[in-house]
């Protein structure tokens, strides 16, 4: 990585943040730290960091509303580092505009492989015309999906449901963001829906006895489209 | 009509007023026929004998008001009969001569007879009305003692002794016990014990919800009377009355008598949820408590795990290919792994003890479950090998993917733990009756006998298990499958393994609705 990329860590526990602070340096990130809400919040509006670190429980003020916060007037990628692990957090969370939800205690490899993944710039359909992830290739423009080469006939609606996910390929994308993008905003109640979709849009692009799955659920809350490392 | 009204006394009290026709009317009917007589042969010399007649008709309409119709009859006959006798020419006979005699004669009859059946319909009338007044107050009066009482048990003694006063009778009450059967003892306001016979009568009428006993079509040879108290969603008891001998408990009476029933149910049903309402409220806070309590020990426990795991991780990297270091780190990270899954372990035992535990149910596809389950358990299962065997048309179905997710894991834990590498570990997925059925099944030792039924206790572990479980693996299976109202349950198979069988019933998603949206 040649060009040095800055990362804010919102942490309130001083060993974290030195941790992260080194772990973080390793892969030559700069690392800026603050220790509450307030003080992150202004650190990102001052020094517009590439990518934040948020902790959810602050002493101040939760890192959700930091998170909504920050929403109002800021794009900045974050993504939530924080113990607590029930599926409401991590949907709360997730839904308020974060990309990415890792539960401490975290593995540093998984950490960065999601960093890389949020703060790469969600192109467009149509700026990116290809795309790859292992075995499956998209071209957006013509609408041609091919697994290991060979061309799949996916409906409109799969063909939508792997659009969304391939254009947030790497990120969490929550059943609520999906259920919206592909059925409008009337859906977002109807997860049956989405579950009868994905099982079929499965069937046509995984291959059966892959055990690395391309659309990889998170449990309770959404779905990911797995890169495989080679992409990076 | 005579029978309605012989059923139409309502309490004790009033029975003389409205009951069958007293003789005391009989001897007036004779009383009065005598004085009009008198006053008739009075005046006879001055008005002529059909004036007379006039008069005695006046007395026919004026105790036809007051008399039933027997009376009233025998006014009519007493007075027709002395008329012709004493009063119309040819007198000392009943000889009549003249038509328009025997006209006025026939006029007594009829004009009592008419005012009789007016009357007793006025009678009727009054009666209900009486009725009504009556069952209202009662009514409203065992609103006022009972139902409004401060507490449930003098509200309950109130409406024993408004029963006992306003039917003559002795009153118990059997309520329903905190497991929803009838208590075996009657209720400490009740005035007499029920015998092990009258028990069993009490217990019919809660059970099938109808009154039984005594003057009813069930059991009608029992001592007492009793009334299911059905409340708007239940049964809440039993209220039985015991008549003293010799009584006889009219339509009017039962009927006041099972809208006493139905009224101490709702009493005693307001009583329930109103407990109900506060038992929740407290639950609810306590859940809470347990929730925060819980959040901030897994939050102190997973901050300095966390800052010594990226620590590691960190310092592998720096420390860089050092072969034997990078051991050393690496045994330190999965020591470390292994301390996050037993600390997540007793988190989630914790969280299953506490009642904290809700599933979150939505719809998931089992085929997905699976496979997530197995990505979770990655590591503990790489040396075996994994086969699943899931029915072709599982249906999606709804429960908290999460919570089976983690209970599939740790089957799959548990059965690599308990079987040497290089053996077969399978997961089954099927649906039968509204139930969907995951087993795994190892080729390990399988399970002692003795030891089957406690496998899913807390903290248990079996002899020789693997070291560094906890014993809390097939607890925390238990515990979420639980939390699902699903059961799961262990077996040995045959020739060599276990098997262990979670069953969870659950909601499907109508196939017309896959087909509609595949």
């Amino acid at each position: 990585m040649s060009e040095s990329l800055t990362a804010l860590v919102i942490d309130d526990d001083e060993q974290i943040r030195k941790l992260l602070r080194v772990i973080l340096e390793q892969e030559h990130y700069r690392a800026l730290e603050s220790d509450c809400g307030w003080h992150g919040l202004s650190e990102i509006a001052l020094r517009r960091p590439d990518v934040v670190l948020l902790d959810l429980g602050l002493p101040d003020m939760d890192g959700l509303i930091v998170l909504k916060r920050l929403r109002q007037w800021s794009h900045v990628p974050v993504l939530i580092l924080s113990v607590r692990d029930g599926s409401e957090d991590k949907v709360g969370a997730l839904d308020a505009g974060a990309d990415d939800y890792v539960t401490k205690p975290f593995e540093a490899t998984e950490l960065l492989a999601r960093l890389r993944a949020i703060q790469r710039r969600t192109p467009s359909a149509t700026e990116n015309a290809h795309f790859e992830a292992g075995h499956l290739t998209i071209d957006f423009s013509s609408h041609i999906v091919k697994v290991q080469g060979r061309e799949v006939k996916l409906t409109a609606t799969e063909y939508a449901l792997l659009k969304t996910l391939a254009l947030q390929a790497g990120k969490i994308v929550t059943h609520k963001q999906l259920l919206q993008e592909v059925w409008g905003p009337n859906a977002v109640e109807h997860s049956q829906y989405l579950r009868v979709y994905m099982m079929h849009l499965r069937k046509k692009i995984e291959l059966p006895d892959d055990p690395e799955r391309l659309l990889r659920t998170e449990s309770g809350f959404g779905y990911r489209l797995i890169v495989p490392p080679s992409r990076y | 009509m005579q029978s309605e009204m012989t059923g139409g006394s309502i309490t004790a009290r009033h029975k003389s007023s409205v009951g069958a026709t007293p003789p005391i009317e009989y001897v007036a009917a004779v009383y009065f026929t005598a004085l009009v007589t008198g006053a008739a042969l009075a005046l006879e010399a001055l008005v002529g004998y059909v004036a007379v007649a006039l008069l005695y008709l006046l007395l026919v309409v004026a105790l036809g008001m007051k008399l039933h119709r027997g009376p009233a009859l025998l006014v009519a006959a007493c007075s027709g009969l002395i008329w012709d006798f004493f009063f119309i020419p040819t007198r000392f006979s009943l000889h009549i001569v003249k038509i328009d005699d025997l006209m006025m004669l026939a006029m007594f009859f009829v004009v009592a007879m008419a005012m009789g059946h007016l009357t007793s319909r006025l009678r009727l009338k009054e009666l209900a009305e009486r009725r009504r007044e009556q069952r209202t107050a009662a009514l409203y009066e065992l609103v006022q003692q009972a139902g409004l009482a401060s507490d449930l048990d003098s509200g309950l003694r109130a409406a024993i002794q408004l029963t006992e006063t306003l039917f003559g009778v002795r009153a118990t009450l059997l309520l329903r016990g905190p497991d929803h059967t009838l208590a075996a003892e009657t209720h400490s306001a009740g005035s007499f014990p029920l015998d092990e016979k009258e028990y069993k009568v009490a217990a019919w009428a809660f059970h099938h919800r109808m009154p039984a006993g005594k003057f009813t079509d069930n059991r009608p040879e029992a001592a007492a009377t009793h009334l299911p108290l059905q409340a708007r969603s239940a049964v809440m008891g039993v209220l039985s009355v015991h008549p003293p001998p010799g009584t006889i408990f009219g339509l009017a009476e039962r009927e006041l008598l099972e809208a006493f029933a139905v009224l101490i149910g709702t009493i005693l049903e307001k009583d329930h949820l109103l407990q109900g309402l506060r038992q929740a409220e407290i639950l609810q806070v306590s859940e809470r408590l347990q929730g925060v309590l819980l959040q901030s020990v897994s939050h102190e426990l997973k901050t300095p795990l966390s800052a010594v795991q990226a620590g590691f991780d960190a310092l592998g990297k720096e420390i860089g290919g050092a072969e034997r270091s990078q051991t050393v780190v690496r045994a330190i990270q999965q020591g470390l792994r292994r301390l996050h899954r037993v600390i997540n372990n007793l988190l989630d035992m914790s969280r299953i003890e506490s009642g904290v535990m809700k599933p979150r149910l939505d719809w998931c596809d089992v085929g997905e479950l699976i496979r997530t389950a197995l990505r979770l358990a990655a590591d503990g299962v790489r040396e075996h090998v994994v086969t699943i065997e899931a029915d072709k048309n599982l249906p999606i179905v709804k429960i908290d993917q999460a919570l089976l997710e983690q209970s599939l894991c740790n089957l799959l834990l548990n059965a690599a733990s308990n079987s040497q590498s290089g053996t077969k570990i399978s997961i089954r997925a099927r649906f039968a009756d509204h139930r969907l059925i995951l087993s795994v099944l190892d080729e390990g030792k399988g399970i002692p006998e003795m030891d089957l039924p406690r496998i899913f206790h807390t903290f248990y572990r079996g002899d020789g298990a693997a070291p560094g479980g906890t014993g809390l693996g097939l607890a925390i299976v238990d515990g979420f499958v639980r939390a699902h109202g699903g059961t799961v349950t262990a077996a040995n198979r045959q020739p060599r393994g276990a098997e262990i069988v979670i069953t969870l019933p659950v909601e499907t998603l109508a196939p017309d609705m896959v087909e509609k949206f595949a």
